[in-house]
């Protein structure tokens, strides 16, 4: 268990729900769009304090872990509110204890652009995902656009203290964890993107 | 609705704001270099600290990314304009600059957010 990123996450969490609603307001349609093609056993990676439990589809059985248990402690309400099951596991994501091949489906938001080591976390997904398993991923990459991208590269040595990097290549990560991209759209300029990735 | 006017409203605010500290840090005749990079840190100071009050009602990505062309090239563009003494004359042009340039580059991100959204990728077409 990476310790350091637990204290920074544990942290964190007495001030996630307090920027979440606009997010939810603007990007909520988005996440609920994506959550739509959950199926089968599900995976959860970062849940955070749960914010995004209420875009999931009813009548699912999602497991979704986070490495801060204070985030999970915020969560648990939301938790108990969603109408089907969802089952709250403090858990790195670069060592998941699960066998190979274990969920049909993946689902991360806003994940990629915290964990350190973003290729080992994401062969960790490719490994406990079944053959025919679908990624599915909400996250924020950096631009290509010059401007942008400048103010994510000089911003991510503040944002890194507190929270997520701002400039990672999330979909150039999933390809080189072995994934095969099957879609990329994006939702706000080229920042913030649904990734939908699968094993073949 | 509410977010299209939050949208022109904070890019306004950081915009004149921005312009008005710029002026009242940087004088006619100072080094356009240093009024330049002055310009840019005072940009960036106002508009990480009114960034981050907003985004909660407007949504992080949509409100920072704007702020900080505002702010950051916005501070730029003050710091030399006011070092050549090309500035406004009053403070009242002063904010009306500043709130003009905010609401425009809020538009252009507006404009180019509209045109890139949608699939990059489809393995499905």
């Amino acid at each position: 268990m990476d310790i350091e990123t637990q204290r920074k996450w544990d942290a964190a969490s007495r001030s996630l729900d307090f920027f979440a609603w606009g997010d939810d307001h603007r990007l909520g349609p988005h996440k609920r769009r994506l959550f739509s093609k959950i199926h089968g056993a599900t995976l959860m990676v970062a849940a955070g304090t749960g914010n995004d439990f209420k875009f999931f589809p009813p009548s699912q059985h999602i497991v979704a872990i986070d490495i801060s248990p204070e985030m999970l402690g915020r969560a648990a309400k939301k938790a108990a509110a969603y109408q089907g099951t969802i089952e709250l596991r403090v858990m790195d994501v670069c060592e998941l204890p699960f066998v190979d091949a274990s969920f049909d489906t993946v689902v991360t938001v806003c994940t990629f652009c915290s964990v350190p080591r973003p290729v080992v976390g994401l062969r960790e997904l490719y490994r406990v995902l079944k053959p025919d398993g679908q990624l599915l991923m909400f996250e924020h990459v950096r631009s290509k656009i010059g401007p942008f991208g400048i103010f994510l590269d000089l911003m991510t040595p503040l944002s890194r203290h507190l929270g997520p990097d701002l400039n990672r290549d999330t979909v150039g990560n999933v390809q080189k964890a072995g994934f095969r991209l099957r879609r990329e759209e994006n939702v706000y300029l080229d920042i913030v993107k649904i990734i939908e990735a699968g094993k073949g | 609705m509410y977010f299209v006017i939050g949208d022109y409203g904070a890019g306004m605010l950081i915009g004149a704001l921005t312009a008005l500290a710029v002026r009242a840090a940087v004088w006619p005749g100072m080094d356009m270099v240093i009024a330049m990079l002055l310009g840019m840190v005072i940009g960036m100071a106002i508009h990480t600290v009114l960034g981050l009050l907003l985004s909660p009602l407007l949504g992080m990505f949509e409100t920072m990314l704007p702020a900080s062309v505002i702010g950051m090239y916005g501070g730029m563009l003050f710091g030399m304009r006011d070092s050549m003494a090309a500035g406004s004359q009053t403070l009242t042009a002063a904010l009306t600059v500043g709130a003009l340039f905010g609401a425009i580059v809020v538009l252009g991100i507006k404009v180019y957010d509209h045109a890139l959204r949608g699939a990059v990728v489809d393995a499905g077409d």
